[in-house]
């Protein structure tokens, strides 16, 4: 862990954009067709439960990172296997997000750049950003965090007064009924984005106050659902349901249906600013967990010196694990989900917290 | 020490990512704007058409350079079995890259429209160049090709001219509406919603179209002209619908924004001119005994435009009784469309998706047949409140 | 690396001592034409200075020299302290230390001193003050008559304001104190002396105000101050480079000002002032990157013109920062995001433009930044010629040969005057290098490229600190009371707090409470009634 201390406002924008991520472009939770919004919404609420339990793991060592107090519960042996595979996650799943973000960015606008070249410039980018600290990335973040709001609610007002939205793409609510929804729920919304906040075990223990930790991270993970739900629903409600679920991003779709008073018009650049944005911060926070945690899991005083090999190493990771996008889509709603997402953000964390409170009450009663 | 080396390496590395640079890049100079793509198909083959921009002879950009008298428009023609293929072998005429960003227009020709658009979208929704704001126009009784090669003396660029005069005709008069692609390519999807666009065809002496000549005269030998609503099913065109007709299908769409409205009054055919400043149509379904019945109710809110025969405008009995024949005048319109339609078994106005939205469950059962079983023989109510609000300069007209 | 580099090259130590004091050892002598050898030895019999001898007091019985340099003296008050010590002046018979006499008897000076060392006499010589030798004495009575020929106080050449005080700082470093005190008189005004150069020995004043600044931020002004260790500074930009938190940024992490005014409003604000022998510039910390976008007349103006203006400044800011860029960047890559009209408007002219859009910005942009730069430097009449010659190249000439569009032209012209319409210099200039290589990043990549630069340059600014302040400081780390007065200015009685994280914290309200102009009802004239 480097010195540093962040402010609950600076955790609550910090996790405002990382959920924004790269959630806010891709088609999340399409297969749910016009009840999108509302998969979001349960995959939030759900994610809720999961937040709690980050937090409660958090409130017994507050001072702690993941990958120290993992330690402290099951031993040092087991403590440092368990640390490793999550630092390895989060580096993988930084890798991820950068392919996914090149990828975006090369289908749109730059279809003859290499692959290696935008994600190489966003990498630096982001290593520049670790190296200077976390400090810096939450400040960087509440920058951002205001000009992505505004951005958003421009696109939103622009969409509204451009009188592209008809409600009725929404109906019928509930087609397929609760069950198909809980299933694209646990298969895909919970984990993506709101699970991922997995990522703030490592970062929680920077901040200057710790009762503040849940009402930031509670209200960070309540508004980014709902804008993302809003996102999704205005999404559906501009396309209808069959041209969200079979888009790459429907989101640059609806901001180019945007056209007010023959000028306004072609504001594909909007879309970028989210992307490029929220890119930047998804991969930043997971990369930075990953640096973090080696340099905890190594006992490494200057973590600085890892973010040079290791941001190189998720470099070329990106480019390795698929061949192509297909491929990439499939192994993410597949593999990662099921031997990824699920155990390590839902079983590992709750086994923990169990042994954990398991261990303080025994301690108590030693106390007494 | 080791620390500093870092910031040092990345510049390094940064340096060495700028110095193979340039790849999606591309100038403007290089670029053929295409405003226009005409789609047609002959022997199997796909043959598209592009209308060029050439910004250096279109009006209100500065003249510099000389060529200003050439033409603001080139035409290029391509064939090939795929329209990939055809953008490609374009690359033997133009010496530009073609550019479809700025396709505002898209024209299918009527042969090829017959035949089955469905084909045609894929590119169209696969590129990301292409805007799905992009309208989409039918050439009535000729080929797109031909439809394109017409010039035009006040929007210098021909493709131009289309769409202001679609949108125009659309806002005033209310018998054509603009289709965008993402509204065709949606319509594709949806089993209770069929597609409606509007067509072009070119009046008057077709010979000189292409000339510069054509232009040069007050009243051009060629012209563009707006025509009927190509009524599509699954994607192949089945009819055409105009007129009242065309007028009935906007109404119960919820497009009309302005038109005018023309009724007899006592005896006196077509004696009195409503202009309708505001329109607002509500489509609601109900099932009744397992049968759906869809419900329409218009709105409309307007003015006395103009009239033939002594009407006493200051007197509220006569407003009330001009409303009804207002309401009357407007409900024909509408069921002779919905006429028209349910004889070619195609559910222009979404009424299918009405029920599907109101009535999920039994849609399932519906959706399949609803084409053929349902829609033609469906119940739909109309009704028509139509209220005038002013009456213009004068009271009473001088016509005794 | 670039210590080591440094590291590697550096063969000798700083030798300051053995420059500037060599053989200046030791006290005086009694003899007074030894003294006047060795004054005439150390300073190599320099023209300017100017020794002379004189019988002292009435009686003529005291031989003396009075040595200063001419110029720095006030020649009015070194005739009358002639006429004072050789006429006026006479010993009681039974006085018993003469010196001690001599030095309260002097009545012209502000100041006198008695002095041993030869250190010190030097150093009290060359800044301005008469050193008094008399024969038979070990000591030497420095007299304080201070003086010369100073620039008059002019109105400031670089901040300009329509409304507020017309004077500006001038290169004497009393003066510049006098006229920050006059404007906040109060006995908590501290200002403490340094003297920095080991050859120039410039005399600097910090000057703050106890109670409302920050402690520590004094603490660590005085530190770097003192840190300071080499032959010159001539200017209070050698300090700012010298004290500042990181050299490699293109963004100033101090703030410097010409107008009094100013320094008044910032001391109030808790800050820091360090004022240099010499020039009219003061410098001022910690300072914040919003700062540079305020112009003290925010403070005059009425509240809602100010706050109009300060979002106008950071738009110009921002236009000045991305507008070739984005042009490049927009028709090279991003032809869809134009309007269709524009594009075939933009296209028409680039039609006959043999450059890539690139190579022409950069030529532009360079024709202009060589303008620009031959316009500073040169004198006010030939300045004109510039302009005109300036603008028939750059505008009409460029466009007629076809070497440029005009739309170029249009792009270049708005960031120029964009650039100018920046309030801060400093920070201006800071943009037109980031300009620079938003161009290249917009040529590479497009949009991605100008956002990706955009990103560095917030991660960089976040990174900044101004004397442990962060730099987007109130905007990064947020501070909502300070945003009454960052893009808006609320009217002055709702700014209750000194800016947090800035000024002392147990002491931030700084003003009472209900300050809300209420008129009084009572007091209304019935117009009506006439």
């Amino acid at each position: 862990m480097e010195r540093a201390r962040i402010s609950a406002r600076q955790l609550f924008m910090l996790a405002i954009l990382f959920e924004h991520g790269s959630a806010m472009v891709i088609p999340l939770g399409v297969d749910a067709k016009q009840d999108v919004w509302l998969a979001i919404l349960c995959g939030m609420v759900f994610g809720g439960g999961l937040l709690f339990v980050y937090y409660r793991l958090f409130t017994y060592y507050p001072n702690l990172p993941f990958t120290s107090y993992s330690q402290r519960i099951v031993g040092s042996f087991f403590g440092k296997v368990l640390a490793l595979i999550y630092v390895l996650y989060f580096l993988y799943i930084s890798a991820r997000v950068l392919r996914d973000f090149g990828e975006l960015l090369l289908t749109f606008a730059y279809p003859e750049t290499p692959l290696f070249i935008l994600n190489a410039v966003m990498m630096l980018t982001v290593m520049y950003a670790v190296y200077k600290g976390i400090e810096v990335i939450a400040r960087a973040s509440q920058l951002f965090f205001f000009s992505l709001y505004w951005i958003l609610m421009l696109g939103f007002v622009l969409i509204i007064i451009a009188g592209e939205i008809d409600v009725r793409r929404l109906q019928p609510i509930l087609e397929e009924g609760w069950s198909h929804i809980f299933h694209v729920v646990f298969t895909q919304t919970l984990y993506v984005p709101f699970g991922e906040l997995v990522v703030f075990t490592m970062i929680f223990p920077y901040l200057q106050r710790e009762e503040k930790v849940w009402k930031a991270g509670f209200l960070a993970l309540l508004l980014s659902g709902i804008n993302l739900a809003m996102i999704m629903g205005m999404n559906v409600a501009v396309l209808g349901a069959d041209i969200v679920s079979r888009s790459t991003f429907p989101l640059l779709n609806t901001i180019q249906e945007i056209r007010v008073a023959n000028f306004l018009e072609r504001l594909d650049v909007l879309f970028m600013i989210a992307l490029i944005v929220g890119g930047f911060f998804k991969v930043g926070v997971f990369f930075y967990a990953g640096v973090i945690g080696v340099a905890d899991l190594f006992a490494l005083k200057e973590y600085q010196r890892l973010v040079y090999p290791l941001g190189i190493s998720v470099l070329f990771l990106s480019l390795a694990i698929a061949s192509n996008f297909a491929e990439h889509i499939k192994e993410g709603l597949r593999i990662v989900t099921i031997y990824m997402h699920v155990p390590l953000q839902m079983i590992i964390p709750i086994f923990l917290l169990l042994i954990a409170m398991v261990k303080h009450q025994k301690k108590e009663r030693k106390g007494r | 020490m080791k620390i500093k080396r870092y910031p040092f390496l990345i510049f390094t590395l940064f340096i060495c990512t700028l110095l193979f640079g340039c790849w999606s890049k591309k100038e403007l100079r290089d670029l053929a704007l295409i405003i226009a793509v005409g789609i047609d198909k002959k022997d199997g083959k796909y043959i598209s058409t592009f209308q060029v921009v050439n910004p250096g002879n279109v009006a209100g950009a500065t003249q510099r350079g000389g060529g200003s008298t050439g033409l603001p428009v080139a035409l290029y023609t391509s064939t090939g079995d795929t329209l990939v293929e055809a953008s490609r072998k374009a690359s033997k005429q133009i010496s530009r890259i073609p550019y479809y960003a700025h396709t505002n227009l898209v024209v299918v020709g009527e042969e090829l429209a017959k035949e089955g658009i469905q084909q045609i979208f894929d590119v169209v929704e696969r590129n990301p160049q292409f805007r799905p704001t992009a309208n989409i126009v039918i050439a009535r009784r000729q080929t797109a090709k031909q439809l394109l090669s017409v010039l035009t003396p006040v929007d210098k660029i021909p493709a131009n001219q289309m769409i202001k005069t679609l949108e125009l005709t659309e806002m005033m008069w209310g018998e054509n509406v603009g289709t965008r692609l993402r509204e065709v390519i949606e319509s594709f999807s949806l089993a209770g919603k069929e597609v409606i666009m509007s067509s072009f065809h070119v009046d008057g002496n077709r010979k000189h179209s292409d000339d510069q000549e054509n232009v040069r005269t007050m009243e051009p030998t060629a012209r563009l002209r707006a025509s009927e609503l190509a009524i599509f099913k699954r994607g192949k065109l089945v009819g055409w619908i105009g007129k009242e007709e065309a007028r009935g299908v906007l109404w119960i769409l919820d497009k009309i924004k302005q038109t005018a409205v023309t009724v007899d009054w006592k005896g006196e055919k077509e004696a009195l001119s409503y202009k309708v400043v505001r329109a607002k149509t509500k489509v609601t379904a109900q099932l009744r005994n397992g049968k759906p019945i869809i419900f329409v109710t218009v709105e409309t809110e307007g003015d006395i435009g103009e009239t033939f025969v002594a009407i006493d405008f200051t007197d509220p009995k006569q407003i009330v009784a001009l409303e009804k024949v207002m309401q009357q005048e407007i409900k024909a319109e509408i069921e002779k469309a919905v006429h028209v339609a349910q004889k070619k078994k195609s559910d222009i106005f979404g009424f299918g998706e009405v029920v599907h939205r109101t009535y999920p469950k039994e849609w399932k059962k519906m959706k399949k047949t609803w084409d053929d079983k349902y829609f033609p023989k469906l119940d739909i109510q109309v009704k028509v409140e139509s209220f005038i609000r002013r009456t213009g300069l004068r009271t009473r007209s001088y016509i005794q | 690396m670039w210590l080591r580099l440094r590291n590697q090259n550096k063969q000798q130590a700083y030798q300051y001592d053995k420059v500037a004091q060599e053989g200046i050892y030791g006290t005086i002598e009694r003899d007074l034409h030894a003294n006047i050898e060795k004054v005439r030895n150390i300073t190599g019999n320099s023209a300017d200075i100017v020794i002379r001898h004189f019988l002292l007091g009435k009686e003529d019985n005291l031989l003396s020299a009075l040595c200063f340099v001419s110029g720095m003296v006030d020649e009015n008050m070194v005739q009358q302290l002639f006429i004072e010590a050789s006429v006026q002046l006479s010993f009681p018979s039974m006085c018993c230390d003469q010196l001690d006499y001599i030095e309260k008897k002097i009545a012209t000076a502000n100041t006198t001193r008695r002095v041993k060392q030869w250190n010190d006499v030097f150093s009290l010589l060359m800044s301005g003050e008469s050193i008094l030798f008399i024969h038979g004495m070990q000591e030497a009575i420095s007299i304080a008559v201070k003086g010369g020929e100073y620039r008059a106080i002019t109105e400031p050449s670089t901040q300009l304001s329509i409304r507020g005080p017309r004077e500006g700082f001038t290169e004497s470093l009393a003066t510049n104190v006098a006229m920050v005190r006059r404007r906040i008189q109060h006995p908590h005004v501290w200002v403490e002396a340094i003297t920095v150069g080991e050859v120039t020995h410039t005399n600097v004043r910090i000057m703050y105000i106890k109670g409302i600044a920050d402690d520590s931020i004094v603490e660590e002004v005085r530190n770097r101050l003192q840190r300071i260790c080499m032959d010159g500074v001539l200017e209070s930009g050698y300090i700012e480079q010298l004290i500042e938190d990181e050299t490699f940024t293109t963004f100033p992490t101090i703030y410097h000002t010409e107008r009094p005014d100013s320094v008044a409003a910032n001391l109030l604000e808790g800050r820091v002032a360090i004022f240099v022998e010499g020039t009219p510039f003061v410098l001022i910390a910690p300072a914040v990157f919003i700062q540079f976008f305020q112009a003290v007349e925010d403070y005059y103006a009425r509240f809602d013109i100010a706050t109009a203006l300060r979002f106008l400044r950071i738009l110009v800011f921002f236009i000045s920062l991305v507008a070739p860029s984005l042009y490049i960047a927009a028709t090279t890559f991003h032809q869809e995001m134009i309007p269709t009209s524009l594009v075939i408007a933009i296209a028409a002219q680039r039609e006959s433009v043999p450059f890539p859009a690139f190579v022409e910005a950069v030529i532009m942009e360079v024709t202009f930044e060589i303008l620009r730069e031959a316009g500073v430097r040169l004198p006010r009449t030939v300045g004109q010629a510039v302009s005109i010659v300036g603008a028939l190249v750059i505008g009409q000439a460029a466009v007629e040969a076809g070497f440029v569009s005009s739309v170029m032209v249009i792009v270049v012209s708005i960031t120029a005057i964009a650039s100018f319409a920046t309030p801060s210099f400093a920070i201006a200039v800071s943009a037109r290098l980031i300009r620079f290589l938003l161009m290249v990043l917009a040529a590479l990549f497009g949009f991605y490229g100008i956002l990706i630069g955009l990103i560095w340059m917030t991660i960089h600014l976040c990174s900044l600190r101004s004397f442990g302040v962060p730099y987007m400081t109130p905007l990064a780390p947020l501070i909502p009371t300070n945003l009454r007065d960052t893009f808006v200015r609320f009217p002055l009685w709702a700014l209750t707090d000194r800016p947090h994280g800035i000024a002392e914290e147990t002491n931030i309200v700084r003003q009472g409470d209900e300050q809300r102009p209420k008129p009084n009802q009572e007091m209304r004239r019935e117009g009506d009634e006439n």
